[in-house]
């Protein structure tokens, strides 16, 4: 296995710098929204409910007379921390006993993997039912609980990176010197195991920011009168014929974050695995 | 060959067990008492210690995990608190109506999805591979949940063609509204599995044909759909059977979704309804069978691949 | 009448840094029934001389030439009639195999589409091909898939498939460069005899010269994309006319040649992107005069010998001057530096769950499969020495590095070093002091590290080394290996191969060890880079007085560079001694193999006795490892009996069951060298 790095001066793909400005551009609208939105995500309008776009309300009203703009400024904090929150989780949780498994290959890593081997076979969303089942749903719950989700996947994922590199020679040269375990897998190994490690967190979040719609879309996420995207396309289905910008607005809007992140993550790949581009093509 | 599917089998029931486990350990955490659930609110402490006796609530956690597996193993699932009937039957029903969905909808990803890859990596560049990839791009990052609400603003509430809602079974509506009420269930559900699927079968394929076994095909002289039929093709396929073994499990997820949107009958709806409603023997119940299931369907696909993939089916060598 | 002809053949691609030659009017012929080499380095353009003849170039590359001609007629805008009239072979048997398909279906193919046999009488075909090219049980190999067959016999099925259809013509790129050597010699043996059989006419792309001079009559030379000379192997070998091709038989280790230093050719490949005015060589040239930077033609020197040079005749006395003769390697007293005694390791093969099987009826747990890696090997490197062990793949020698180091922890057996004993965690001092270079220049370094911080690590960690001092020491071990202080703010990814591996060698003798362990040091690298890469071993050798223990699998590398050998088969010693008395009889009968399998250049004028093993063999028992494959096995004593050791001279041991007096009377694999060759000069002391 080679691991591959982005010498200094090459040109940045295309993907990783749309990705990047559009995602930016996300969590800077996150960070303002509540300054910039024209009306508050929670204010009442009885007089104007279910009102079609129009020049005062841009994307319409809900069926309280809640602005849908504003909702949806208000919202996009949420999934922003649902998706890089839950991710970071699972890259705290899952990198170091990635690594452990690796180095140590005996009993502890062999329990471990058969640990992570059994999570990874139970369907995902059944993962986080079960753990939201237990408690009040909330959306620092819903967090919570999709992070844990993905730290079988984080955990197989690094191992095999860093089983890879242990058997490349410069660690061999390295336990010849005598080094510690300690040296060999934060000097060694870890400086070349980003770089894939990066590229699935990307693909976690991703992952983390369905998952965590789609469990807030079934009740079991952010509650209301929070304006979480999932939940409001939830809460618009009574009025699906009369009012659909009430779910057409957060849906699309979440579909544009999920491409961002999309682009994003292949932006990565595509920068720092340059072997990757040559095996899978355009 | 064998010995790969006892040790498979092995796994399935390990992995079955432990979830086992994990259901039963992390339902008992529930907050509330159970029989206060079932005697509703009004009920006097008397009652509730009754109740209470009556369940072996007060018994140790192996052993009531020990009465639950066993009542299981022999078939009886519990009862439903709150809908005051046995759960089996119940999540049986449920289940049938979920599998159709299901089969069909990865049934659809699979012959779609590979057909729709190859096409692309054969015909690469050209223009139906550029909007293919394209349409991969955003069909993959649109929610299920959204797809449906999409689907049902266009074809229901815009044109009116298909229902929102509902199971109709073909006995008692036959078979054009039978279809109907499944079109767009299934239709939500494997528009975002097969970009993903056509997707990976692309960039196998397109790595199938730069190997040096394609290579030597050509230098053959074989003419080139023979190359691709014959030698391309099946390298590419192995991933793909992997792949669907992972989109099963997205797609048990995407069923949880599209049942309750579209108040389709199955067993999503009614495992979200017994968590809504803290129903614990059915929860229990139904989630070990969902388990039960993808571990099966786990199972069926390992065994496809060291079927189809030699170098597992024949392991020893010859010389 | 020739069979090919190939006249101004000229290959371009588009590259991100411009069109890219390839290929420059590359021109030669290939007589009818002849056989023509096509000898080259990496970057010399030569594979894709056959895929370009081929038509199996991809849309990106840009092909021209004035005439390609096959048998009389034009290839050029015609159908070519691959796997049909032209057969070929390429390098990498497991990877041109199928994995998914049965190896009888892929051999018969060609049957089916060009001679419209059915399915049945094609396979059958297919099995009396595999048996044609001495596969021993053609039917189950026709049956069975690719990956369960071994390298040799993957290689052979590839030339069945060639040859199904009874090409006139047959292309083989790099045939043998990933078997064993003792496989190599057979598919050699297998190539002359069938080209002989059927009337073949062959085209051998290779870059090891001993192979093409074994099988082919006329050899072309190619250097970044040019011929730069032509003509009868036997002419271009006894009498090099181009530069490069002096350096480059310069560059060969030999095995009769001993100690003679090598000949290394400095500087690195042009950059094809640029055009090249005058000779593309010059830049390495130690001839190189003014005049050479005008374009240079090939001209004829008769006999069919032609060479691209201006300079040719001027200097066809003149050999590429060589650095000075080699030194006398000297012996220090002292206690060896390394003493292993009946180190063994064994590897159970198979988790749990991987030992289930249904064999006997009902499920059991099978007891894991056991490889014995390194079976009691005993070694004693002195002082100052180099120690060769030399072996092909499953010999165990890579493992026995390891174990030597103790990187992996071996069963049984004592380690000592300097007469201490060496614990199986030992300290830093022995760590400083026992140092490896690797094999794979591309693994050996830390991607993500400057040379710079490579090196400084051993210095810091092991001499506390900082600042001023630090800086110092990293350009004094540059300089050591030949690298002017530039490289050290380079990234690995930005050094070639040559370059990686002497910053490999300066990061292990940064400790200042005593013993460095080789383990196939320079078997990734090209020719003339190698011989830069085994000078500086033996200067470091010499200067600086470090013990060697030097793997590998090139017999011909390790005679020039070790003064002891050890011959490892299946994990156990079959042979150690003194590099003269192991070379000649009384031999081991697999040192005897080996030698007789080693393609020699410059050999072709004597007949190298050709002793052959068998492909398949069974599972060695408690006996002799080598006894299912020996080809002057005894009896059943040497499967079930371990052989005595025989030592007809001091340090020369010989474990086998043969008598000692019948191994001396062997004949010897390898003839004394003719007259012109320096005689070694052996250690004294």
């Amino acid at each position: 296995m080679s691991i591959a790095v982005a010498s200094p001066g090459r040109r940045l793909p295309a993907n990783l710098t749309i990705g990047a400005t559009l995602v930016a551009l996300f969590i800077v609208l996150a960070l303002l929204g509540p300054l910039i939105a024209p009306y508050p995500f929670d204010q009442f309008n009885v007089r104007e409910r279910l009102s079609a776009p129009n020049l005062a309300h841009w994307l319409g009203t809900d069926e309280f007379g809640r602005d849908v703009l504003s909702r949806i400024l208000a919202g996009a904090p949420y999934s922003l921390l649902m998706g890089f929150g839950a991710s970071a989780i699972s890259l705290a949780l899952g990198v170091p006993l990635g690594l452990v498994a690796a180095y140590y290959r005996g009993i502890g890593g062999e329990l471990i993997m058969r640990g992570v081997d059994v999570m990874i076979s139970v369907p995902p969303i059944l993962l986080g039912l079960l753990i939201l089942a237990i408690t009040e749903p909330s959306l620092w719950k819903t967090i919570v609980a999709v992070g844990l989700v993905y730290v079988p996947i984080m955990t197989r994922v690094t191992r095999s990176v860093a089983l890879g590199l242990l058997g490349e020679e410069f660690v061999e040269a390295g336990r010849a010197r005598g080094e510690s375990a300690f040296y060999i897998l934060f000097g060694e190994i870890l400086p070349n195991a980003w770089p894939p490690i990066i590229v699935e967190t990307s693909l976690r979040v991703t992952f983390a920011i369905l998952l965590g719609s789609a469990l807030s879309f079934l009740g079991l996420g952010a509650q209301p009168p929070m304006s979480e995207w999932g939940l409001m396309i939830a809460e618009s289905r009574p009025f699906i014929e009369q009012a659909p910008w009430i779910g057409l607005a957060p849906g699309v809007v979440l579909c544009i974050l999920l491409i961002s992140v999309n682009l994003l993550g292949e932006g990565l790949r595509e920068a720092l695995d340059p072997t990757f581009s040559a095996r899978y093509g355009k | 060959m064998i010995a790969y599917t006892l040790q498979r089998l092995c796994y399935v029931v390990l992995v079955i067990w432990v979830m086992s486990v994990l259901i039963f350990g992390i339902t008992q955490l529930l907050p509330g008492n159970v029989a206060y659930s079932i005697l509703g609110q009004f009920a006097t402490d008397r009652q509730i210690a009754e109740v209470e006796q009556l369940l072996g609530l007060h018994d140790p956690w192996y052993q009531q995990y020990g009465r639950w597996l066993m009542h299981l193993l022999e078939g009886d699932f519990g009862r439903s608190i709150v809908m005051q009937r046995a759960a089996g039957p119940l999540i049986l029903e449920a289940f049938s109506r979920s599998a159709l969905l299901a089969g069909i909808a990865i049934t659809l990803v699979a012959l779609i999805g590979i057909w729709l890859g190859t096409h692309s990596a054969t015909h690469r560049g050209k223009l139906s591979d550029r909007l293919l990839t394209l349409l991969q791009y955003f069909f993959i990052a649109v929610p299920e949940f959204f797809w449906a609400i999409l689907a049902i603003i266009l074809f229901s509430a815009w044109l009116g063609w298909l229902p929102a809602t509902g199971y109709a079974p073909i006995a008692e509506s036959g078979l054009w509204r039978w279809a109907a009420h499944l079109l767009l269930p299934v239709m939500t559900l494997v528009l975002g599995l097969i970009a993903h699927v056509s997707r990976l079968t692309r960039s196998s394929m397109l790595e199938a044909l730069r190997s040096t076994y394609v290579l030597t095909a050509r230098a053959k002289g074989l003419p080139e759909r023979l190359v691709l039929r014959r030698h391309a093709l099946p390298n590419a396929l192995m991933p793909a059977i992997t792949v669907l073994a992972v989109d099963v499990g997205i797609l048990i997820g995407g069923v949880v979704v599209v049942e309750t949107v579209f108040a389709y009958p199955g067993l999503g709806r009614l495992l979200i309804y017994a968590i809504e409603h803290r129903d614990l023997p059915l929860l229990q119940a139904g989630m070990m069978v969902v388990t039960a299931v993808y571990a099966l369907a786990n199972l069926v696909a390992d065994l496809l691949y060291a079927w189809v993939n030699p170098r597992i089916r024949y392991r020893a060598s010859v010389a | 009448m020739n069979v090919l002809e190939v006249d101004g053949l000229s290959l371009r691609y588009a590259t991100s840094r411009g069109p890219l030659l390839a290929l420059d009017d590359v021109s030669f012929a290939v007589p009818a029934g002849g056989a023509l080499g096509l000898v080259g380095e990496s970057g010399s353009g030569k594979s894709s001389v056959i895929l370009a003849l081929l038509g199996l170039l991809g849309a990106g590359a840009d092909i021209s030439a004035r005439a390609l001609v096959f048998q009389g007629q034009s290839l050029i805008g015609a159908p070519i009639p691959r796997g049909d009239r032209i057969g070929v072979v390429f390098q990498d048997a497991g990877a041109a195999l199928n994995p998914a398909l049965r190896v009888g279906l892929q051999i018969a193919e060609p049957l089916m589409t060009h001679r419209r046999l059915p399915r049945e009488a094609a396979i059958e075909r297919a099995i009396a091909l595999l048996g044609e090219v001495g596969v021993r049980r053609p039917r189950e190999i026709a049956a069975a898939y690719p990956h369960q067959l071994s390298g040799g016999m993957k290689q052979r099925a590839l030339i069945a498939m060639a040859l199904s259809c009874e090409p006139e013509l047959l292309l083989l790129d790099e045939p043998t460069t990933a078997l064993d050597v003792t496989i190599e010699a057979q598919i050699l043996d297998l190539v002359e005899d069938l080209r002989v059989r059927r009337g073949l006419s062959l085209l051998l792309v290779s870059h090891n010269l001993g192979v093409v001079e074994r099988v082919c009559d006329d050899l072309a030379v190619l250097y970044a994309g040019r011929i730069v000379e032509r003509g009868s192997s036997e002419r271009v070998f006894r009498t090099p006319s181009h530069p490069y091709t002096k350096g480059l038989l310069g560059a060969i280790p030999r095995i009769e040649h001993g100690l003679r230093r090598l000949v290394p050719i400095p500087g690195g490949l042009p950059d094809l992107t640029q055009p090249i005015h005058g000779c593309n060589f010059a830049s390495r040239c130690p001839f190189m005069v003014s005049a050479c930077a005008t374009p240079q033609m090939l001209f004829d020197l008769g006999e069919r010998h032609a060479v691209r040079c201006h300079r040719a005749q001027a200097l066809s006395d003149a050999a590429w001057p060589s650095e000075e003769a080699a030194h006398e390697p000297r012996l220090r007293a002292g206690p060896p530096v390394l003493e292993a005694d009946e180190v063994s390791k064994t590897f159970l093969l198979g988790g749990l769950l991987s030992r289930l099987s249904l064999a006997r009826g009902w499920p059991r747990l099978e007891p894991p499969r056991e490889i014995r890696a390194v079976d009691r090997v005993s070694i004693v490197a002195a002082r100052g020495e180099v120690v060769g062990i030399v072996g092909e793949s499953g010999s165990g020698k890579s493992t026995l590095a390891r174990l030597l180091l103790r990187l992996i922890r071996a069963d049984r057996g004592h380690l000592r070093y300097v007469g201490r004993e060496v614990p199986d965690l030992p300290g830093p001092e022995f760590r400083r002091r026992a140092q490896i270079v690797f094999q794979n220049p591309d693994s050996s370094l830390n991607p993500r590290k400057r040379v710079r911080e490579i090196i400084a690590r051993p210095l810091s960690l092991f001499g506390g080394l900082r600042g001023p001092a630090l800086d110092q020491r990293i350009d004094a071990l540059l300089d050591l290996v030949r690298l002017s202080p530039a490289y050290r703010d380079r990234y690995p990814h930005q050094l070639s191969g040559g370059e990686k591996q002497r910053v490999s060698i300066a990061r292990a003798m940064a400790s200042e060890p005593d013993l460095l362990v080789c383990d196939e040091a320079v078997s990734a690298l090209d020719v003339s880079v190698q011989a830069a890469i085994l000078n500086l071993f033996a200067d470091l050798r010499d200067r600086v007085g470090v013990t060697y223990l030097f793997i590998s699998h090139d017999l011909s590398v390790i005679a020039h560079l070790a003064d002891r050998v050890v011959v490892m088969y299946g994990g156990a010693v079959m042979e150690s001694g003194g590099i003269e008395e192991v070379l000649k009889p009384p031999y081991h009968p697999y040192t005897e193999a080996l030698l007789s399998a080693v393609p020699v250049v410059g050999a072709r004028e004597r007949a190298q006795h050709r002793i052959r093993l068998p492909m398949e063999a069974p599972e060695p028992g408690q006996g002799c490892r080598f006894a299912p494959r020996c080809p002057r096995r005894v009896g059943t004593i040497c499967d079930d009996v371990e052989p005595p050791v025989h030592e007809p001279a001091a340090g020369h041991r010989i474990a086998c069951h043969i008598p000692l007096d019948q191994l001396e009377r062997m004949e010897p694999a390898l003839l004394r060298p003719g007259p012109g060759s320096e005689p070694r000069s052996r250690p004294t002391g």
